[in-house]
């Protein structure tokens, strides 16, 4: 049987992760961390490729296995894990990051479960139900830690998967309106004037919307009571739920000057760098934010402000492209995969890769909140970049069996 | 292939396809706005971020006396400076600092882009270097800032002349080429307020290119940016040390009092003392605060300049306005007599009362002067008339500015005339009497008894009193002739040498002069001292003029006063003869 490799991600990853070392030397260029990036790049990639080579069914089988030890390594980090927060593993010299790998087998065990059902069914509260269940798990976990990004991402994995595997557009909406009326009832975010008449006309329309399109009474009011709720508990939440740091950035988030110095400190020089790159950048290693220690974590976090500052706009450009690529290439190996599992496996590899770029790239440039979420391939650090590298090696295998059956 | 499920997948690509491409849109739009619509401003604060600007202060201009010894200078003042950092990370460096050197910091706020914070000024320099130490070893966001500041080497000696400076409070920024910023040292008083704009000279512009933590990469970045400091001009004195030296030391320690010494042919002032004084230093150095509050208000008011700010009667040492009076209006000559000396005179009411109880007996006006016979002065008032008296009193300077380039500002004194009787208590001739003698309203500073003395000697000329710089000319007093001078000058020279001379305790061995005693009754219990010289007698070249609060007699606690300074200028004048004599026979040898 031939092995037909998609040489077109195969080659995006390679460039990606070569433009990633190149651009880690930059950024912490009195340091090893380039030459250690590119170490773990080497057995990554080997990692991705020899996946190829794992038999057809042998993902569907793990799937669950997977999944438990996912969940197990998780809770290790609870009691064992290393760092502050505790997000690592110490075994022996190597520090793994349990929640990187936890992303792949949750969307695994997400796409087998939801692979086992048809799509009629998906719908159905019980396989919803269950479907966020799997996702609902790591999540907390992660949430404990605490990485609140990296714990959205299972959530962000999910939905799209949901929407692959069947569910109906309007009941994706019901599941997340809550979500959106917590958004929308957000006093910090609106202001104390403003939030109630964003909220207001939140639930006014999107009831108005419901009602137009299913003309069922019972269905608008449910979902006014679940929104009003959600919208009513968010400052229960904000309150309660939150710790002083998360709040923090979030208030940094909303306003960076409140603290120029303290919280708001990373945002600002992240903006000043990408800013200051205009449109074709000072120069590889000329960028001042990054040299003179401006710019904080520019070698892992904030890698997306070193490549703005010194490659510019173009640099921008040409890097958010090659992530659009991969993840056009990701949901098309979705769509010719040979089974449901396989295909929203794909889906949700995609989705993940989607939401981090989106996230990272979004902090850097202050219209996402300052969060721990790593750019994909480009940031240092070994976890992130072999969970993306076998990310890959699924996807190349899902491309390679697309015949089998 | 399962026809069934691939029906819908392309459809559900296109539909996340669409969904990941607004969330890139997103991030493009955003990432156009920053990099190109406004990455000029970013780039600004990029470079705000790596190039500090650093104010380079211009040393201020020297102050020197005429022979070029200091009298204001510059020192290193070294200021702790925070450099980098947080709310949080400036408050554990300072309580480190604080626990480490035992230095108490008070910490402003820091505003928006402010990257440094003064947290202590003018730090002794070996208290400086344990700091630079201990914050090498503990990686504190600190620096150390190094500015001129001034130094006043000779302390209190000449400090009425010089002045002081002090702290700005508030920022001068607009409307003024040279902008003050809050914290520059500013001339409060003296020379230093006078000349401040040509002592300052101009700051400089540096930058230095940092990292994050203030630490320099590179000095001069922007050289072409650059402007170095103009340093201030400075300024020379017309002040001779070492007859302010002298004249300082001539004054009784316990007494207050002030001499004036100008040279009688242009006005340039070579010593003006003011006792008690003060130091300077007190307010060019942080701490002081306590000691400058004492200086305000001791009672002694030792920052009264009381050689133009002090308002005394000058007693009889103002008796050659009424002889220079009467000499030109034909109501005496150096023969005629009035009514015998006997001690007093009654007029009306009033007795008028001669110094000498006993009564001097009959005198004409050298011999009255000499022995500063009140009653013959008394007998000429009488006849002379208050106008003709407060015109020549005029014409010698009295009651007006005498323009000198000091601050603050001079009294003019006063030179009553008949309407400032009459707004008093009415007029009547007793008064003239009295004004004749130096009492009664009349009012002079010391700086204005000295160009009335210098006037006396030179031939009639009013010189303008100055501290630095060209004279103005001398203006011939008019309606004075030679012939009335040279013989009130012959009366003063009486005063000196003369049997009966009051003035026998200002004599200098070699030189000759004259002079003229004063014992002024005023507000004290006990009388002001008064004497005023010139000297030489033949062609003067100096002219003093010395008062001793409720020292007595003039004669006997003033004269020694003028006496040393006088002889402080001739020995000086001939030191500086054989020096050059010694150049000179070098040169030609």
């Amino acid at each position: 049987m031939r092995r037909e490799i998609d040489l077109s991600l195969l080659f995006a990853m390679a460039m990606m992760i070569c433009f990633g070392v190149t651009m880690i030397y930059s950024a912490a260029s009195d340091s090893d961390a380039w030459r250690s990036q590119a170490l773990f790049a080497v057995f990554a990639v080997m990692a991705s490729v020899a996946i190829l080579y794992v038999p057809g069914k042998l993902f569907y089988d793990l799937a669950y296995p997977l999944y438990i030890v996912g969940l197990l390594s998780l809770i290790a980090v609870l009691v064992w894990g290393t760092g502050t927060p505790a997000r690592w593993l110490s075994i022996g010299s190597v520090q793994l990051q349990p929640s990187e790998f936890a992303k792949i087998a949750t969307i695994m065990a997400i796409a087998r479960f939801l692979g086992d059902q048809s799509s009629e069914r998906v719908s159905a509260a019980r396989a919803v139900g269950i479907a966020v269940l799997l996702a609902a798990l790591p999540m907390s976990l992660v949430a404990k830690q605490p990485d609140l990004g990296t714990a959205v991402s299972f959530g962000a994995a999910l939905v799209p998967m949901l929407y692959w595997a069947g569910m109906r557009p309007l009941h994706i909406f019901f599941l997340t309106a809550p979500l959106l009326s917590v958004v929308f009832s957000f006093e910090e975010l609106w202001g104390s004037d403003q939030a109630p008449i964003v909220f207001a006309l939140f639930i006014i329309l999107s009831s108005f919307i419901i009602q137009l399109l299913l003309a069922r009474l019972w269905v608008t009011v449910t979902l006014l009571a679940v929104n009003l709720s959600a919208g009513l508990v968010t400052t229960y939440l904000w309150a309660n739920f939150l710790r002083a740091y998360q709040k923090a950035r979030i208030m940094t988030f909303l306003d960076p000057e409140r603290d120029a110095l303290g919280s708001g400190w990373n945002i600002i020089q992240s903006k000043i760098a990408i800013g200051s790159g205009g449109p074709t950048g000072k120069g590889f290693l000329q960028g001042t934010q990054t040299n003179y220690e401006f710019l904080p974590a520019s070698h892992t976090d904030f890698i997306f402000s070193v490549i703005g500052e010194e490659l510019g706009f173009v640099g921008a450009v040409f890097v958010l492209s090659l992530f659009l690529f991969m993840i056009w290439r990701s949901l098309y190996i979705g769509t010719i995969a040979n089974n449901r599992f396989s295909s929203l496996l794909a889906v949700g590899l995609a989705s993940m890769l989607a939401f981090h770029v989106f996230v990272n790239v979004g902090m850097t440039i202050g219209v996402m909140p300052v969060t721990g979420l790593p750019l994909p391939f480009l940031s240092y650090g070994g976890s992130s970049l072999l969970t993306n590298c076998l990310a890959i090696g699924l996807l190349l295998h899902i491309y390679a069996h697309r015949h089998e059956y | 292939m399962d026809p069934e499920v691939l029906e819908d997948w392309a459809r559900k690509m296109r539909g996340l396809m669409i969904l990941a491409g607004l969330l890139f849109a997103i991030l493009l739009l955003r990432l156009f706005h920053l990099q190109i619509t406004t990455g000029d401003d970013y780039t600004k604060e990029s470079d705000d971020n790596i190039f500090t600007r650093k104010r380079l202060k211009a040393p201020r201009g020297l102050v020197l006396d005429r022979d070029g010894e200091v009298l204001a200078r510059n020192r290193a003042a070294y200021s702790i400076m925070l450099t980098h950092g947080s709310a949080e990370s400036d408050s554990q460096a300072i309580a480190a600092l604080e626990e480490a050197t035992g230095v108490s910091v008070h910490l402003g706020k820091r505003g928006r882009g402010q990257k440094r914070l003064r947290l202590k000024r003018d730090v002794a320099f070996p208290r400086t270097v344990a700091i630079v130490e201990e914050r090498l070893r503990h990686e504190w966001p600190l620096d150390i800032e190094i500015e001129p500041q001034r130094l006043y080497p000779q302390g209190p000696l000449a400090a009425h002349i010089i002045g002081y400076m002090g702290e700005k409070q508030d920022e001068l920024t607009s409307a003024h080429r040279r902008p003050y910023v809050a914290g520059d040292y500013v001339g409060q008083t003296g020379l230093e307020r006078v000349y401040e704009d040509s002592l300052r000279g101009w700051d400089g512009v540096n930058y230095v290119e940092v990292d994050v933590r203030d630490r320099v990469i590179n000095e001069h970045p922007l050289p072409d940016q650059e402007i170095p400091p103009q340093p201030g001009r400075d300024l020379r004195l017309t002040v001779d040390l070492d007859i302010q030296r002298a004249a300082s030391r001539a004054l009784p320690d316990s007494l207050a009092g002030s001499v004036v010494a100008i040279d009688a042919r242009d006005g340039s002032v070579l010593a003006l003392v003011s006792y008690p004084s003060f130091d300077p230093n007190a307010f060019v150095s942080y701490g002081s605060q306590a000691e400058r509050q004492q200086l305000i208000q001791d009672p002694a008011k030792p920052m009264l300049n009381r050689a133009i700010q002090g308002s005394y009667p000058p007693g009889s040492t103002l008796k050659m306005i009424g002889a220079v009076a009467a000499l030109e209006n034909g109501i005496t000559d150096t023969l005629s007599t009035f009514a015998a000396c006997a001690g007093s005179l009654q007029v009306g009411d009033v007795v008028f009362r001669c110094f000498n109880r006993d009564g001097h007996g009959e005198l004409n006006l050298l011999e009255a002067m000499e022995m500063s016979c009140n009653i013959y002065f008394n007998h000429l008032a009488q006849i002379l008339g208050i106008e003709t008296w407060h015109e020549y009193g005029a014409r010698f300077g009295f009651g007006a500015e005498t323009q000198i380039d000091l601050d603050p500002s001079e009294l003019t004194g006063v030179l009553p005339d008949r309407q400032y009787h009459k707004e008093r208590e009415g007029w009547v001739t007793g008064h003239l009497m009295n004004l004749v003698i130096g009492q009664g309203y009349m009012l002079v500073t010391p700086m204005q008894m000295a160009l009335y003395v210098a006037a006396l000697g030179n031939g009639g000329f009013l010189v303008t009193p100055h501290l630095q710089g060209e004279a103005a000319p001398p203006v011939r007093i008019e309606g004075v002739s030679d012939a009335t001078l040279d013989i009130v000058r012959r009366s003063m020279y009486r005063v000196i040498y003369g049997d009966h001379g009051t003035g026998k305790r200002a004599r200098v061995a070699g030189i000759e002069m004259a002079g003229k005693s004063g014992t002024a009754q005023g507000p004290r219990a006990d009388d002001d001292a008064w004497f005023v010289a010139f000297a030489p007698y033949e062609n003067p070249e100096i002219a003093v003029a010395v008062v001793v609060e409720g020292g007595g007699g003039g004669g006997s606690t003033a004269a020694p006063v003028a006496q040393a300074v006088i002889k402080a200028y001739f020995d000086d004048q001939a030191r500086k003869q054989s020096v050059a004599t010694a150049t000179d026979a070098e040169s030609g040898s």
